[in-house]
């Protein structure tokens, strides 16, 4: 018959069980939203592919104006591919604990786990469709190698930190407050358009820049197209602002789960 | 050991804070296997899920030195859009084990073949519990919480599952909470009782259910709940689930079970007739009293039952030969009277059953009780409710009947005090479901009816259509009713000037 559950309260095995969970739960996630049909999996990446490919043809077509000399496929590519890492992942996290309550009776798997597992996921799958495409589009041609590749990677993972502590904040704050999730689909819309990523800062009024520079997601992304274009996306950021405020962000998101942790009941 | 310290669990509600468990302290030690009673919403489940510290109490403290599952058999830790497989390779990883070793237990154990690799969505309320039990089988713990394992699955089933569990895992501790008193006493060692947020404990069963008995005798009734109804089909259906929802009536019929299985049929049939008197029109049970009745050679009050249980909606082919069997030895040399089932339709062209029969006379003779003798032949002789309601019209007590509230001192009948079945707040209520066909308790007003007997009984006929349409009953009805307010009014005139 099957081993005895371990009780060790190391260090060292409550990391193993912590990622134990975090990968059963991470397989279990992936299965449910994709299944084994047609696809399966590689609907992880193909989807937000096909909105940040449409989008780019969108932007194409219409000529946007976006007050750079970038050319606009790549424009599209790191403005698009950012507002689908920032946006789903709440999005995903909102009303995560009530389609998981059950899962709560498995002593081991804390509410803090079944954001983290779909924050993983949602983090995959927008950063293998960015990088694919950018794969794509710099093989054939339309876009050049990023000048900087970890500073790419910098500011991906910063939008990435913040959405992720955004998620967790809304998905705690929405099992016990259905508003949060009714407020959070027009917010996502308006903040789209101020998210920096149809615009470079550069191209605004001094007095725009210092109102759209609050929005910690536009720091992201402008690091990011630095680290694409360098130079010539003449990006504006202040990491002395958007750190601290991703950090505090998580602080207030975990101690709401601490909070929504001690009173929920597992149905 | 698990040691729960003044444990106390308050949720917050629209109402208000509730106080579901009010300081619950004890110790469980391997081997040890506590089996709790409690009401519907007592908080047994409540008290599971702070064991198994998927909840945290609202003060107090849980210690737990030893594993605990998780709820057995509870179905709801399933994802139901993945497969069964993929379930149990979830359930593997979270507890670290070997996916392939606890697939094959699965597979042989739960006998779900090629389903196992379909989505839970597709299995049926069985496949499920199979499911659900073979998981909770994977994992070795040390502590067993069984929530309502009792209640699904088959004979076979539920023997391999009685096997896992307390045979190969007696050494085990165990919590177990079911509706089924049954399961509880043949499994557990130790009793508890979970009642207003408390848990007594009991080293005996039987002292256990009896103070289980008592808080639910204590419970405010349910009986009145608000039922609607058209037609009397739905009406006596809508009141059988109230029935079976009375933890009252489950625990008359539970002892009454147990009697039965001990064949002492006396006491089974004291228990399924104080069940039938909360609440008479059930209709499965009037066929139980039938069975323990003719048990104890009762033939007359046995064929009675038979005939109500039939004419409130139990199958005839089932109880047809137990009725030609106990007709035959109470009236050898009379003609056999067939069976007669309820269908859908009016309700005077129903069959009628004794505690109609009981309303009715109490209606209209004023009495509160008729001899089984003559209940019996009232039943045989009158296929449908118009037919007795004409009958009882035609006797003579109908014209002698004293519109005085009865007294009591009726004929001897079916049970000693069978008088229950219509003095109690409700008969009239009862009245009403065979008087009017659209009856909504939810809706009308009884008071509409005047409290006083028999202006109650004038009215609903007058004023609420009351067995409007009754082929036979319904003029004889009109001139009841006319001689009826002549006698009020005289003996009003007497009292007046007397």
């Amino acid at each position: 018959m099957a081993t005895r559950m371990e009780q060790s309260a190391s260090f060292a095995g409550s990391l193993k069980v912590q990622l134990r969970v975090l990968r059963a739960l991470f397989m279990r996630e992936a299965l449910t939203r994709y299944g084994r049909h047609n696809i399966g999996f590689l609907w992880l990446f193909v989807e937000p592919m096909t909105f940040t490919l449409g989008v780019t043809a969108l932007w194409t077509a219409t000529k946007a104006v976006h007050g750079s000399d970038l050319p606009i496929v790549a424009f599209a590519l790191t403005g698009y591919s950012s507002v689908l890492l920032w946006r789903n992942m709440p999005g995903r996290c909102i009303g995560a604990l009530w389609a998981n309550l059950s899962l709560l009776y498995h002593r081991n798997i804390k509410v803090l786990d079944i954001f983290i597992a779909r924050l993983l996921l949602e983090f995959g799958g927008a950063t293998i469709s960015f990088a694919v495409l950018s794969v794509i589009f710099i093989a054939i041609g339309w876009l050049d190698p990023p000048l900087n590749l970890l500073e790419v990677v910098g500011g991906w993972m910063i939008i990435a930190w913040f959405g992720s502590s955004l998620a967790i904040l809304l998905g705690a704050l929405s099992h016990e407050n259905e508003i949060v999730d009714k407020l959070w689909h027009p917010a996502s819309y308006l903040i789209f358009p101020l998210s920096g990523s149809a615009f470079m800062v550069d191209a605004l009024p001094k007095l725009a820049q210092d109102v759209v520079l609050w929005i910690p997601m536009v720091h992201g992304v402008e690091i990011v197209r630095e680290g694409y274009f360098g130079a010539r996306a003449r990006a504006h950021y202040d990491l002395a602002y958007v750190l601290p405020f991703c950090l505090a962000l998580s602080g207030l998101a975990l101690m709401q789960v601490r909070q929504v942790a001690a009173r929920v009941v597992p149905e | 050991m698990i040691r729960l310290d003044n444990v106390r669990k308050v949720y917050p509600t629209r109402l208000g804070k509730k106080l579901v468990l009010d300081g619950i302290s004890f110790e469980l030690r391997k081997g040890e296997r506590l089996g709790v009673l409690g009401r519907n919403g007592a908080g047994k489940s409540t008290m599971v899920r702070l064991i198994s510290g998927a909840e945290r109490p609202s003060s107090g403290t849980v210690e737990r030195s030893m594993s605990v599952s998780w709820p057995l058999a509870f179905g709801g830790a399933f994802q139901y859009a993945l497969t069964g497989q993929d379930n149990v390779k979830f359930i593997s990883r979270i507890y670290g084990q070997d996916v392939e070793h606890n697939l094959a237990f699965v597979q042989e154990f739960a006998e779900l073949g090629p389903y196992l690799r379909e989505p839970v969505r597709t299995y049926s309320s069985g496949m499920r519990a199979r499911l659900a039990f073979a998981i909770s089988m994977i994992i070795e713990f040390d502590c067993f919480l069984i929530d309502e394992i009792a209640s699904v699955g088959d004979a076979r089933f539920h023997a391999r599952c009685n096997y896992e569990l307390f045979e190969k895992r007696g050494d085990r501790a165990m919590v177990i909470i079911s509706h089924d008193a049954t399961y509880i006493r043949d499994h557990c060692n130790r009793y508890a009782v979970l009642e207003q947020g408390k848990l007594s404990f009991f080293d005996a069963f039987d002292e256990s259910y009896e103070f289980f008995s008592q808080s639910i005798g204590l419970a405010t009734s349910t009986v009145g709940l608000p039922v609607r109804a058209t037609g009397r089909a739905e009406a006596l259906s809508a009141l059988y689930h109230l029935a079976i929802a009375d933890e009252r009536f489950r625990v008359h019929v539970q002892q009454g079970d147990w009697a039965r299985d001990s064949h002492d049929w006396g006491k089974a049939a004291a228990e399924y007739g104080k069940a039938l008197r909360l609440h008479p029109y059930e209709r499965t049970y009037w066929a139980q009293l039938g069975h323990v009745l003719r048990e104890q050679d009762h033939d007359t009050t046995a064929e009675i039952c038979y005939r109500s249980a039939c004419a409130l909606g139990q199958p005839a082919l089932d109880l047809q030969p137990f009725l030609a069997f106990v007709q035959a030895r109470a009236y050898p040399d009379a003609p056999e009277v067939p069976i007669r089932s309820l269908e859908r339709g009016a309700t005077h062209a129903q069959p009628p059953s004794y505690p109609d029969l009981c309303i009715l006379i109490r209606a209209i003779w004023g009495v509160a009780g008729i001899a089984t003798d003559e209940a019996g032949r009232l039943l045989r002789a009158h296929a449908t409710l118009d037919d007795l309601l004409a009958a009882i019209l035609d006797d003579p007590r109908a014209q002698a009947g004293s519109p005085a509230p009865p007294d009591g001192s009726a004929a001897a009948s079916l049970f000693d005090d069978s008088a229950l079945f219509v003095v109690d707040a409700i008969w009239l209520q009862r009245l009403c479901y065979i008087a009017m066909p659209d009856f909504d308790t939810g809706t009308f007003d009884m008071s509409a009816l005047a409290e006083d007997w028999p202006i109650c009984l004038f009215n609903l006929i007058e004023n609420h259509n009351g067995f409007e349409g009754w082929p036979k009953s319904s003029p004889k009805m009109a001139e009841f009713i006319r001689h009826a307010r002549a006698r009020l009014a005289v003996a009003v005139h007497e009292s007046a000037h007397g």
